[in-house]
C-alpha cells in the first residue's frame, strides 16, 4: 500500500511541475510588462521595480522560473495587489469555505443520487425510473448559477427559510451545497443505476434471491455493496470538479470562498492572487485524485496494486 | 440549410417512434417483418425509436431554426430600450379577449411610473397578429431585407412576450438574436477540440513509443485543470470577451478529444484489417488517416455532441462571471448575470435566459445520449 501510495504521488508530479509551468506562463503571456501586471496597474515605480526584482523579471525564463518554483515550494507566491496581504495569506483565509462547500455538496449528491440510482433500477422500465432519468439529464444540463438564483428567489426571497448569500451556520450552507451539488448528483444517480443493474445479473445476487432473502435484503446488502464500489470513483472524482464548480455556485451565493476570489482577482487583474487561487485549486483536484485512488483500493478487497 | 434538414429528420423521426408497440414483441433487434416501412442506416433507426432522443432532436432543430431566422421571429431589435417599459412582467396589459369580446391575444399600452407601478391603459387594445410588418431588418448578410416579422401587434403599442429587462428591452428578442452566440460557441469550441484534440491522440496512439508519452502528459497537465477552471485560466491570460471565450472553451476540450481519440484508435489498431494495411507496405500515416480514424469515428460523434452541451454550459457561466460577452451583446449567461441584480424585482429577467440554457444544453445532451445507444456496436 505504502509502494503504491509513493508510487502514485511520484506520478503525479509531472502534472503538478506541468501546473505550475502553466501558472508561471500566465502572466508572461499575458499582454503587457509581468512586472506591471504583478505589481498592479496604480503601483509607483519603486514597486514595480521591487517586483522586478524578486521575482527575477529581467532574467532568462528558466531562471524566472526556478525563482517562481522556489517560491511556490515555500509557500511564497507574491503579494496581493488589492490588499497588499501575501497571496498564502489570502488564499488559507478563503480556502475553507470552498473546502466546507465543496464537502456538503459530496455529501448531499451520495446520499441523494445513490438514492435515485437505486430507487430508479429497482424500478427500471417503470415512471419512476423515467423520471430520475430525465431529471438526471435536466441536472446536467442545467447551468448551476440559474438553478442558484432560481433556490434564492423561492427559498430565500419568497419564502425566507434561508438567507440569500452570505456564509455562516448551517442555514447558509443549504442552498450552496445543494446548487453546487446537482450536477454531481445527476451522475452519481446515473452511475448507480447503471452499476446496480450489473450486479443484478451477478451469481451472487441471484444465489442471495434464490436461498430466499427478501427483495429489500438482496438489494441493500448484497447487489448495492458491490454496485457502490464504482460509484465511490466516480463520487471521487466529482468532488475534484466540485473546486472547479464553485467558483460560480460561490459567486451566486456571495460566497467567501477561493472561486470567489479567483474571479474577483480576474475582474480586478490582481494576477498574484489569480495565480495562487488557480494553484491551489489544480493541485487540490489532483490530491484528490490520488485519494480516491487509495480509496478505491481500501474499499475494494479484489484490488492489489503491486 | 442545415436547419431545414434537421427540422424534416425531427419531424420524420417523430413517425416511426410511437410505433414500436407495432412490432412483435419477440423481435429484439429490430429486424422487422415489413423492411419497406423503415427505411435509413441502422443508427437512424435505433435513435427514431427513443423519444427522448426525438426531444433531444426537436430541440436543437428549433434551435437551428431561431438562429437562422432570428430576425424575423423576434419581433423587436436587441438593442432597442425604452425607459418607460422597464421590468414589465411578462403578460403585462395582454387579454384574452379583444373590446368587443373577440377571441385572441390583445396587448394595451404598459408603462412604468417613475415611483414604481405598472399602469396599464385599458382603454385601448390592439390584436396580435402573425406576420405582421415591424421593424425593417437585413438578414443573411444583406441580402434579404424586409419588415415582415413572424408575430406582432397590429398597433401602436408592443408585445413582450417574455417581458423586460432594467432597460426595457424585450427580453424575448433579445434571447432570439443572442441565440446565435450560444451555437457559434459550440461549434468554434467542437472545432478546436476535433482539429487539435483528434490528431493528436490519434498519432499520439498510432505511433505510441516517446511521443506517445510525452503527448500524454501534456493531456494530463491539462486535464489537471477541472471543469471550466481550465477555460477561466485562458481569458484570464488573454483576456476576456466574447472570442477569447470561444478559444478558450475550445482549448479546453482539446485534452477531452485527444485521450478521447487515443484510447478509441488504440481499440482500433489491433484489428487484423489494420495489421493487413501494415502488413501490405501501406505507410503508417496513410494507413492511420485511411482505416483506424474512420472506425474510431462514432465516440468521437458521441463526445462532439455532449461536447457541444459543455461548451455552451462553460461560455455562459464565463459570461456570468463577466469574463466572457460584453454589454450590449445579448449573450444568455451574460443576460442572467444582469437579471440577477433584480432578482427580487423582476425574477423573470434572470428566470427565461436560463430556461434558454438548459433547453438547449438539454438537447445536445439528449442526442449524444441517443447517438451513444445508438453507434453502440455492443448494442
Amino acid at each position: 500500500m505504502l509502494a503504491y501510495l509513493l508510487r502514485r504521488v511520484l506520478s503525479a508530479l509531472p502534472a503538478v511541475l506541468g501546473v505550475i509551468v502553466i501558472v508561471f506562463a500566465m502572466v508572461r503571456l499575458a499582454p503587457g510588462d509581468p512586472a506591471l501586471l504583478l505589481a498592479g496597474e496604480f503601483a509607483d515605480a519603486a514597486t514595480v521595480e521591487r517586483i522586478r526584482a524578486r521575482f527575477g523579471l529581467d532574467r532568462p525564463p528558466l531562471e524566472q522560473f526556478w525563482i517562481f518554483l522556489t517560491g511556490v515550494a515555500g509557500g511564497d507566491l507574491g503579494t496581493s495587489v488589492r490588499t497588499t496581504r501575501p497571496v498564502a495569506d489570502d488564499l488559507a483565509r478563503f480556502f475553507p469555505a470552498t473546502l466546507e462547500l465543496a464537502f456538503a455538496a459530496i455529501v448531499v449528491a451520495a446520499v441523494l443520487g445513490v438514492a435515485a440510482g437505486v430507487l430508479s433500477a429497482v424500478y427500471r422500465n417503470t415512471w419512476i425510473d423515467a423520471t430520475v432519468t430525465f431529471l438526471s439529464l435536466l441536472g446536467v444540463s442545467m447551468p448551476v448559477f440559474w438553478f442558484g438564483l432560481l433556490a434564492i428567489l423561492f427559498f430565500s426571497v419568497n419564502l425566507g427559510w434561508f438567507p440569500v448569500a452570505g456564509r455562516g451556520g448551517l442555514a447558509h450552507l443549504v442552498l450552496p451545497a445543494v446548487t453546487l451539488s446537482t450536477s454531481s448528483l445527476a451522475i452519481i444517480a446515473r452511475m448507480t443505476r447503471s452499476s446496480l443493474l450489473e450486479t443484478f445479473g451477478q451469481d451472487y445476487v441471484r444465489t442471495a434471491s434464490a436461498k430466499g432473502l427478501n427483495d429489500r435484503a438482496v438489494v441493500l446488502k448484497h447487489a448495492l455493496k458491490n454496485a457502490l464500489i464504482p460509484v465511490v470513483t466516480i463520487g471521487g472524482l466529482q468532488f475534484g470538479q466540485l473546486l472547479a464548480g464553485a467558483v460560480l455556485t460561490e459567486t451566486v451565493f456571495t460566497w467567501p470562498g477561493i472561486g470567489r476570489l479567483l474571479v474577483d482577482s480576474i475582474l480586478t487583474r490582481d494576477y498574484p492572487v489569480v495565480q495562487g487561487a488557480v494553484l491551489l485549486i489544480a493541485i487540490s483536484f489532483i490530491v484528490v485524485n490520488i485519494v480516491v485512488d487509495l480509496l478505491y483500493a481500501v474499499i475494494d478487497p479484489r484490488i492489489r496494486y503491486d | 440549410m442545415t436547419d431545414d434538414r434537421h427540422g424534416h429528420e425531427a419531424g420524420a423521426v417523430a413517425g416511426p417512434a410511437v410505433d414500436p408497440a407495432q412490432r412483435p414483441p419477440s423481435d429484439p433487434r429490430g429486424v422487422d417483418p415489413a423492411p419497406r416501412r423503415r427505411r435509413g442506416p441502422k443508427w437512424f433507426r435505433r435513435v427514431s425509436r427513443s423519444p427522448l432522443a426525438v426531444l433531444g432532436f426537436a430541440i436543437i432543430g428549433m434551435f437551428l431554426l431561431v438562429v437562422a431566422f432570428a430576425p424575423f421571429i423576434a419581433p423587436y431589435p436587441p438593442a432597442q430600450q425604452n425607459l418607460r417599459t422597464t421590468y414589465l412582467p411578462p403578460g403585462t396589459g395582454v387579454k384574452l379577449r379583444g373590446p368587443e369580446g373577440q377571441l385572441g391575444l390583445w396587448v394595451s399600452p404598459a408603462t412604468r411610473t417613475p415611483v414604481g407601478g405598472v399602469t396599464v391603459d385599458e382603454s385601448v387594445a390592439y390584436p396580435v397578429r402573425l406576420f405582421v410588418r415591424g421593424d425593417r431588418y437585413e438578414w443573411l448578410g444583406g441580402l434579404v431585407r424586409s419588415d415582415l416579422k413572424l408575430f406582432g401587434v397590429d398597433g401602436p403599442v408592443r408585445f413582450y412576450l417574455l417581458g423586460t429587462d432594467e432597460q426595457g428591452r424585450d427580453l424575448f428578442s433579445r434571447l432570439v438574436h443572442g441565440a446565435w452566440i450560444s451555437l457559434f460557441i459550440g461549434l468554434i469550441a467542437v472545432a478546436i477540440g476535433v482539429v487539435v484534440g483528434v490528431p493528436l491522440g490519434a498519432v499520439s496512439a498510432f505511433l505510441g513509443g516517446a511521443w506517445d508519452l510525452v503527448v500524454q502528459r501534456v493531456v494530463d497537465v491539462l486535464l489537471a485543470f477541472p471543469g471550466i477552471l481550465l477555460a477561466i485560466v485562458l481569458v484570464a491570460t488573454f483576456g476576456t470577451g466574447l472570442t477569447n471565450v470561444m478559444i478558450a472553451v475550445g482549448i479546453a476540450s482539446i485534452p477531452v478529444y485527444a485521450r478521447l481519440a487515443r484510447g478509441s484508435v488504440l481499440s482500433v489498431k489491433q484489428r487484423e484489417f489494420v495489421e493487413a494495411a501494415g502488413a501490405l507496405g501501406r505507410a503508417r500515416l496513410s494507413t492511420l488517416a485511411r482505416h483506424v480514424l474512420p472506425n474510431s469515428l462514432a465516440p468521437i460523434i458521441v463526445q462532439s455532441s455532449l461536447q457541444m452541451a459543455v461548451a455552451i454550459l462553460f461560455a455562459a457561466g464565463l459570461g456570468f462571471l463577466g469574463l466572457g460577452a460584453r454589454p450590449p451583446q445579448p449573450e444568455w449567461g451574460l443576460m442572467l448575470a444582469r437579471g440577477r441584480e433584480y432578482l427580487a424585482v423582476a425574477p423573470h429577467v434572470a428566470t427565461f435566459p436560463g430556461l434558454a440554457i438548459v433547453l438547449v444544453v438539454l438537447g445536445f445532451n439528449l442526442v449524444g445520449d441517443a447517438l451513444r445507444d445508438a453507434l453502440d456496436p455492443r448494442g
